[in-house]
């Protein structure tokens, strides 16, 4: 396999990080999280996700403006990188291929 | 209203622990996630779960510090280096004076610690060299009451002891008797008097002296052998070779012995400087079977006895049979003996481990043992080198903390051009520790040089090689990390991780009250107006005990010792000697001090100073006869029938008229009338109250010296008759002179050496204060240069500058009185009532020390001030 490993948790971080498309960062993306996915998140393993991909490099940080709600502190504000999306984009890409070798995919026996 | 807060000790723990880079949107997220959280579920369940989220951050991958994005600087780089040696040259050389007391005062702190330590060690290192340890004892005996508590211990023994319990004990392997004598020694025409020592043939086997030559084991066997040290054999024969050859000698106490040769059989090293056995000259002891039979010298005490006991013996055990063995051996003489005198307390005999004597205040190495030496001492001076060492040490520490406060600057330029806190803390720390080198270095060459001193002072042959010692290198190198890391931390730890920002523009705001500085003044003070108030009572106490009257006239009054002198002898001697006219008087009396007992007004015991004189004895010592008569040779009959007794007697007597009572002594069924009551006088020394004192003229009772009165200034050609006259009537026995007001002197020989001990403490506790003093009164003039600069302007006199710069020290100096005066008067109370006769605490003495600690303070401080305070105003306000 020629593409970084990516543990379920922080594939679904990284998702979400994209789907939030620049207004990622910690609280936003847990409430995001548990709400979408309904499993409970909690702020450090976040961070520790968020850390782990950035230091693979599929995403990048950068502080943004104080605000008056922390405290006056400033958010740490994640974008997905162009090698995240491509990571995405593979994953994806890899479950479809193999989805599609279904000879019966489960979806015809839930429909009935 | 207040919004609610998260719990802020979550928030300092986070602070605490979490990587700097990651604290801020961390502490965000969780603060944003609470208001949040509050508005859901309520404040109290928020605040928990704050707890709990905050926790779950307390992992190394928060706790973990970003790598600097900045290039490594090389810690130790070799031109930093060469900086770093460049800059502490410079500024210690920038103030000579502060740089020359920091680093002396404490090498002195530290010599005063290492001397001690040694002492210390030698003491504790006492006799431990024999290879028997710890299994070799001395028979030691204790004396119990009827009523079953312990009335006294003696550490001595006789000839029997030692035998009867080696035959009669398994554990017992061999005994050493060990009796110091004297004997005659005659070389050529010359007879010198030496001391030997009497020792069984077991004596190299027990102990460990080595031999140079001979044969340890056989040395002492036969009856006419000798045993020199080298010293001895250097001095008598010239020579260390001397096996085999003889020596003539005699016993100096027997009146019958004749000079008879002993052959050499072997030459022993010198003894070792620790240990409590000394000896120059061993013979064999020589005692005929009837001393061992004869059971009632199980009650004289005269000599040590060493016993080797089995390794891992209980102790308990074997001196339960010597008990055994002695209440069997001695049972008659038990009773004789009780009845005879009656002794009415119990003897148990005990043992005592040969290591402890020399260190025992109870059983102390005595009678031909040496060195024994007062633990107390050893206690004060521990304390008295603590003292100087903690000051010296704190001295240090603070001078370098004061002096580096001024250096901010110099950190603040150093990080502004890229020094890293590592150089910071290595250019601090190795700074101090390489001052605190050279103050170790100088503490060795000062040790080098007082040790002669030390030496005569403490009475030892300490070698700076003693220091050499695994445990004691560690030791020192343990205070040398301590004290340098110590003085090196606040600059090196504190003021580099300030903000060069901070420390560039800002004054360092580091004076202010500073409590450790004035607590440590306080307690030096303290200590040293403790010790000056110790150093004022010893020395007073001193001069009055050597100035006090003795109740008899000391001056021109010779002594010379002379065994078993015969009245017959004294008369001649008296005729010889009153041919000079510058003799006034000649007067025999006993050898060493006699004590026994007798019974007054029929049935009470009284013990007292049995003294055998004649009657020319009280007037050559201008002691008067208050009641009754002296002694006189117009009454024949006193010689048999009267005794003079002294006022103490009489009072414990409790007679009102003196004269023609009877004193009975009983056990030699005579009975003596008083004649005569001497005023009182001390015979002993002033340690001691004036006791009971009985004088008789009893035929039986040898003389063992005689006292020669002699007109003022006539010293010389008086000893000479003396002299001349001596060797002509005993050319057998040695001659040998003492003036009684020197000897006078001579028993308080342990008090001058107290004096001189703490007199050397406090000098040196003065000193060291005053260095610390003087160094802190220097920076806070520095400080306060541009005050002074301001006042000056305004218009103050340079006598109000000084006082203001001074009283500052001056004051706390007065509150050290405080703590200094009850407890030396609390320490002086308890050691003067050691003393019978003492001078009363006075309120002049701590006066006198108050006195002297402001004055010594004063001058250290006003040179300063007075410097200050002279400054031109121009200078100091225009620097900036």
């Amino acid at each position: 396999m020629n593409r970084a490993y990516l543990g379920e948790f922080e594939e679904i971080v990284l998702l979400t990080a994209a789907a939030l498309a620049g207004s990622a960062y910690g609280v936003a993306l847990m409430h995001e999280i548990t709400e979408r996915t309904g499993r409970p998140a909690r702020l450090n393993q976040i961070h520790s996700a968020l850390q782990r991909l950035e230091e693979k490099g599929m995403v990048k940080s950068d502080m943004s403006e104080p605000t008056a709600e922390r405290g006056g502190r400033r958010k740490r504000l994640y974008t997905v990188t162009a090698y995240g999306e491509r990571t995405l984009a593979q994953i994806r890409e890899v479950r479809e291929n193999l989805w599609s070798r279904l000879a019966k995919p489960f979806t015809i026996a839930l429909e009935i | 209203m207040n919004a609610p807060h998260p719990p802020s000790w979550a928030d300092k723990l986070l602070s605490l622990f979490c990587a700097p880079h990651l604290l801020e949107s961390v502490l965000g997220d969780l603060h944003e996630e609470f208001d949040y959280q509050v508005g859901k579920v309520g404040e109290r369940r928020a605040r928990l779960q704050y707890w709990r989220e905050a926790l779950g951050f307390l992992k190394w991958r928060y706790i973990k510090r970003q790598k600097s994005c900045y290039p490594f600087t090389f810690l130790l780089s070799h031109d930093m280096i060469r900086n770093y040696f460049t800059i502490a040259r410079r500024t210690l050389a920038y103030n000579k004076v502060y740089s020359f007391i920091n680093v002396i005062g404490l090498s002195i702190g530290l010599a005063a610690a290492m001397l001690i330590l040694l002492y210390t060690k030698d003491e504790v290192s006492f006799d431990q060299f024999h290879a028997n340890n710890p299994n070799i004892y001395r028979i030691t005996n204790k004396y119990i009451s009827p009523a079953g508590k312990q009335v006294g211990v003696m550490g001595n023994t006789g000839y029997v002891a030692g035998p009867k319990f080696a035959a009669g004990v398994p554990e017992i392997q061999a005994f050493v008797r060990y009796h110091g004598h004297r004997n005659d020694i005659k070389k050529g025409n010359e007879i010198k008097s030496e001391e030997i020592f009497r020792v069984d043939s077991t004596f190299f086997s027990v102990f460990s002296f080595p031999l140079l030559s001979g044969d340890p084991k056989t040395a002492l066997r036969e009856p006419r052998s000798v045993v020199m040290s080298e010293e001895m054999a250097e001095k008598h024969f010239g020579s260390k070779n001397v096996l085999g050859k003889t020596v003539l000698m005699k016993d100096s106490f027997d009146k019958d012995a004749r000079f008879e040769p002993y052959t050499v059989t072997g030459v022993a090293r010198k003894s070792p400087q620790n240990s409590s056995i000394k000896f120059d000259i061993l013979i064999p002891m020589v005692i005929g079977p009837g001393e061992i039979q004869r059971a009632t010298n199980w009650f004289n005490t005269f000599m040590n006895t060493f016993v080797l006991v089995t390794p891992g013996a209980d102790m308990a055990r074997v001196e339960r049979k010597m008990n055994l063995v002695y209440n069997a051996d001695a049972k008659e003489a038990i009773k004789e003996v009780a009845e005879k005198y009656g002794m009415k307390d119990k003897k148990q005999y005990t043992l005592q481990p040969f290591t402890d004597m020399h260190l025992s205040a109870e059983l102390p190495s005595d009678n031909g043992l040496v060195g024994h030496s007062d633990p107390k001492l050893t206690y004060i001076l521990t304390g008295i080198a603590i003292f100087i060492l903690l000051i010296a040490c704190i001295n240090f520490v603070n001078l370098t903390v004061a002096r580096s406060l001024k250096r901010a600057k110099e950190i603040g330029i150093r990080k502004v051009v890229g020094s890293g806190r590592g150089q910071l803390i290595i250019q601090f720390l190795g700074e101090s520790f390489l001052l605190c080198m050279a103050a170790f270095i100088f503490a060795l060459v000062l040790v080098e040089l007082t040790l002669p001193t030390f030496n005569q002072l403490s009475n030892k042959a300490l070698d700076l090689s003693y220091l050499f010692d695994a445990k004691l290198v560690a030791g020192y190198m343990a205070l040398f990390l301590a004290t340098g890391l110590l003085a090196g931390f606040y600059p090196a730890i504190v003021l580099s991780g300030y903000n060069p920002v901070k420390t560039l523009y800002n004054r360092m705001q580091l004076s202010g009250k500073n409590y450790l500085q004035t607590s440590l003044v306080v307690l030096q003070f303290s200590i040293a107006s403790f010790l000056i108030i110790g150093t004022l009572t010893i020395n007073s106490q001193f001069n009055y005990l050597i100035n006090k009257d003795l109740g008899y006239d000391d001056e021109h009054l010779i002594m010379v010792e002379k065994s078993n002198l015969t009245r017959e002898q004294v008369h001649l001697l008296k005729q010889e000697l009153e041919k000079d006219p510058n003799i006034i008087a000649v007067a025999p009396k006993n050898g060493g001090r006699w004590n026994t007992m007798g019974k007054v007004n029929g049935d009470t015991e009284i013990q007292f100073t049995y003294e055998t004189v004649d009657p020319d004895y009280l007037p050559a010592i201008r002691v008067p006869v208050v009641k009754g008569r002296n002694f006189s040779p117009a009454f024949p009959a006193d010689s048999t029938r009267s005794v003079l007794v002294n006022e103490a007697f009489v009072k414990q007597a409790g007679w009102k008229d003196p004269i023609g009572q009877i004193v009975d002594f009983w056990y030699d069924n005579a009975k003596y009338s008083v004649v005569g009551v001497v005023k009182d006088y001390h015979f002993a020394d002033l340690s001691e109250k004036i006791g009971p004192q009985l004088f008789t003229m009893k035929p039986g009772n040898a003389y063992g010296r005689f006292f020669v009165k002699i007109k003022p200034g006539t010293e010389t050609t008086s000893l000479r008759h003396i002299a001349e006259t001596y060797t002509r009537l005993f050319p057998l026995n040695p001659y040998s002179y003492k003036f009684m007001d020197d000897e006078n002197m001579k028993r308080y020989e342990s008090e001058a050496k107290w004096r001189q001990i703490m007199l050397f403490g406090t000098v040196l506790t003065i000193f060291i204060s005053c260095i610390g003093l003087f160094g802190l009164a220097t920076l806070a003039a520095e400080r306060r240069n541009k005050e002074v600069g301001i006042r000056k302007v305004m218009g103050a006199s340079v006598a109000s500058i000084a006082r203001l710069l001074t009283s500052d020290f001056l004051k706390l100096v007065c509150i050290s009185f405080i703590f200094a005066f009850p407890l030396a008067y609390y320490t002086i109370d308890k050691w003067l009532q050691n003393y019978p006769y003492r001078i009363s605490i006075s309120a002049f003495t701590f006066l006198q020390a108050a006195l002297l600690a402001v004055l010594i303070a004063f001058l250290t401080v006003s040179f300063q001030s007075v410097r200050t305070a002279l400054m031109n105003p121009a200078k100091s306000l225009r620097s900036e």
